[in-house]
């Protein structure tokens, strides 16, 4: 988790991303810094984020991304 | 026949008879015949190149059901190496499949709408190099809604292709969703995932989506017929004239009053598209949430035509910026260019070609493909600018949420949508430019008390009806913006509360309404598109 929580960092420095709540609804992670954060976690995690899995379900918030991760890394 | 129009709910009440008069398994039939029939009224022959993309479309989710049920059976016994092959092929027959789908139904879409606009670029550059070769321009007729349906048609394709659902046997089914009557002419542009089985259900005619659905229509109805066409004349005057010839404070207005004709008229109509729909118990998706509340451009485009956002973020962005060269080119460049320009030349790639494919989606002109253009630059500057305005926040302890940064924010995306929204008008990006030089030629707020602002086609009423108009869609979107549902909420009230909504918003348009010999009927503008 704290890996993933430095990333999104690297991405969005101003946000508190364990109590941001709903990243998607309230806009802070947009198409443009999904496409940054999932570079990054495919570089990050070796594992292969398809467009398939941009839904806002898999990237509503911290646990969400985790789950995803650990889906695709399975 | 214009939505606005009382032909168009003429034929819809005679539409809804005919849907509440037959069984639930026909009704889908009733909205097809009608949905065909309103397509012939507005483009008779041209028909066949619906047609053309219904029936590739439908073969092509067969063909993919095929293979795919193909591959089911073979690799149930099959060893795992063999089941990798098996899935490879099946994989390379799709894609080959779906690519000979998309490249048709993109190709019809090109070639009606951009073949002269490439011809004309082509024969400048022949004329450029000296040669006198010329190839021929054609009179070309562009089918209704071919921009709109032909997204559809893609994205049911691909969608197929990715698993997200399965094709459908049914010829009727998919030959509804691209045709159906309220959204072909502006959209929303619909996913069949989420309105094909809506669409295809037969639904009971219902008390409270009558209600609703006609309050939608009539709220639309009031934006296209009281706000927009209203707001024609004077923007007419301004934009279609020789550009110069009115400078200042005129430009200004006719500026604003376009955002308000367009808002007024491309959300009015998806109203009465959603109202339509509505009245059979279909739900078709938002296409408007509150655009001038965004605080950024980015924001102004998942807020405007969001149908088309959508679109291009599932079908071209994402694909394109997760794509194999794309990451490769992302790691090359992190490793040239350092961490934060290598990360962001990847996504500004992607972005470039979203907003080349945006422009030139709304038509086949220089203009379109720099209103594109436009906007790549805006998302652009602010994504390079994000480290520098992050360290001007933390400078002076401002907080992105206080309510002071967020006006500023939303006054600066209003100015930058305005400027974008005056390309957008403009005949040429030449006159373009001359309309905003002329801006700020002889700039002076007298004409807004000497009477000179009632010269161009709008007298003082009109100006009144025009600000009243304003304010109320201004109203109806900050109860939007706080939650509140007046498409939901005014039906639910009681008789009185209720009806009287309901009867000032018909009075308001007889009243009000800009038709009769005064005015010049004006097509719906995403229509052309």
């Amino acid at each position: 988790m704290e890996k993933l929580l430095a990333i999104l960092k690297e991405i969005k420095p101003d946000v508190d991303f364990e109590h941001a709540g709903d990243l998607i609804g309230s806009g802070v992670l947009d198409s443009l810094s999904i496409v940054m954060l999932v570079a990054r976690l495919n570089e990050e995690y070796d594992v292969e984020i398809s467009p398939l899995d941009l839904v806002p379900e898999n990237f509503r918030d911290v646990q969400a991304i985790q789950a995803l991760l650990q889906r695709l890394e399975e | 026949m214009p939505y606005s129009s009382p032909w168009y709910l003429f034929f819809l009440l005679c539409v809804l008879g005919a849907y509440a008069a037959v069984s639930a398994k026909r009704k889908w039939a009733v909205l097809l015949a009608a949905s065909y029939f309103f397509y012939v009224l507005s483009s008779r022959y041209l028909l066949v190149f619906l047609v053309l993309s219904t029936v590739t479309v439908y073969l092509t989710g067969i063909g993919l059901n095929r293979i795919q049920d193909a591959f089911e059976a073979a690799k149930k016994d099959a060893p795992k190496e063999t089941r990798k092959l098996l899935k490879h092929s099946a994989t390379k027959k799709k894609r080959l499949l779906v690519s000979i789908t998309v490249l048709l139904n993109l190709g019809l879409l090109v070639f009606l709408k951009y073949y002269n606009f490439f011809i004309e670029q082509g024969n400048s550059l022949f004329a450029l190099c000296g040669l006198s070769f010329e190839l021929p321009l054609r009179k070309l007729l562009v089918p209704l809604g071919i921009s709109f349906y032909t997204l559809q048609a893609i994205s049911y394709v691909v969608d197929v292709y990715h698993g997200k659902y399965r094709a459908t046997n049914l010829f009727g089914k998919i030959a509804l969703f691209l045709s159906f009557f309220p959204q072909i002419t502006e959209g929303p542009i619909a996913n069949y995932g989420r309105l094909g089985d809506g669409l295809y259900e037969g639904h009971r005619i219902e008390r409270e989506n009558l209600l609703r659905g006609a309050l939608l229509i009539l709220w639309g109805c009031f934006k296209k017929i009281v706000v927009a066409d209203r707001s024609a004349a004077f923007v007419g005057s301004v934009f279609d004239g020789v550009p110069g010839s009115y400078g200042g404070i005129y430009v200004v207005m006719a500026t604003l009053l376009y955002t308000l004709q367009l808002y007024a008229d491309f959300s009015g109509c998806i109203d009465i598209a959603r109202g339509s729909a509505r009245l059979f118990g279909i739900e078709l998706s938002q296409n408007f949430r509150q655009p001038f509340f965004a605080n950024s451009a980015n924001e102004f485009w998942r807020r405007w035509h969001i149908s088309l956002t959508d679109w291009f973020r599932e079908y071209v962005f994402y694909p394109v910026s997760l794509s194999k060269p794309f990451m490769n080119f992302s790691c090359h460049a992190q490793k040239s260019l350092g961490t934060f320009a290598g990360r962001l030349a990847p996504a500004a790639a992607a972005l470039f070609v979203v907003w080349l494919g945006t422009g030139l989606w709304h038509g086949a002109s220089w203009k379109y493909v720099s209103y594109g253009l436009y906007y790549f630059a805006i998302i652009f500057a602010g994504m390079l600018a994000a480290p520098f305005t992050g360290w001007l926040f933390r400078q002076f302890s401002l907080s992105r949420e206080s309510r002071c940064v967020r006006y500023v924010q939303v006054f600066r995306t209003f100015v930058l949508i305005n400027i974008g929204m005056m390309l957008f008008r403009a005949e040429t990006v030449t006159d373009f430019v001359r309309l905003f030089g002329a801006m700020f030629q002889n700039f002076s707020l007298s004409p807004l008390v000497d009477g000179g602002m009632l010269k161009l086609g709008l007298d003082r009423f009109d100006f009144y009806v025009l600000a009243a108009g304003a304010l109320l869609m201004l109203a109806i979107d900050v109860l939007k913006e706080k939650g509140c549902e007046p498409e939901i909420w005014i039906p639910a009230r009681g008789f009185i509360g209720k009806w009287s909504v309901y009867a000032a918003l018909i009075f308001s348009i007889l009243i009000f309404g800009a038709y009769g010999s005064s005015y010049v009927p004006v097509d719906f503008i995403y229509a052309q598109f």
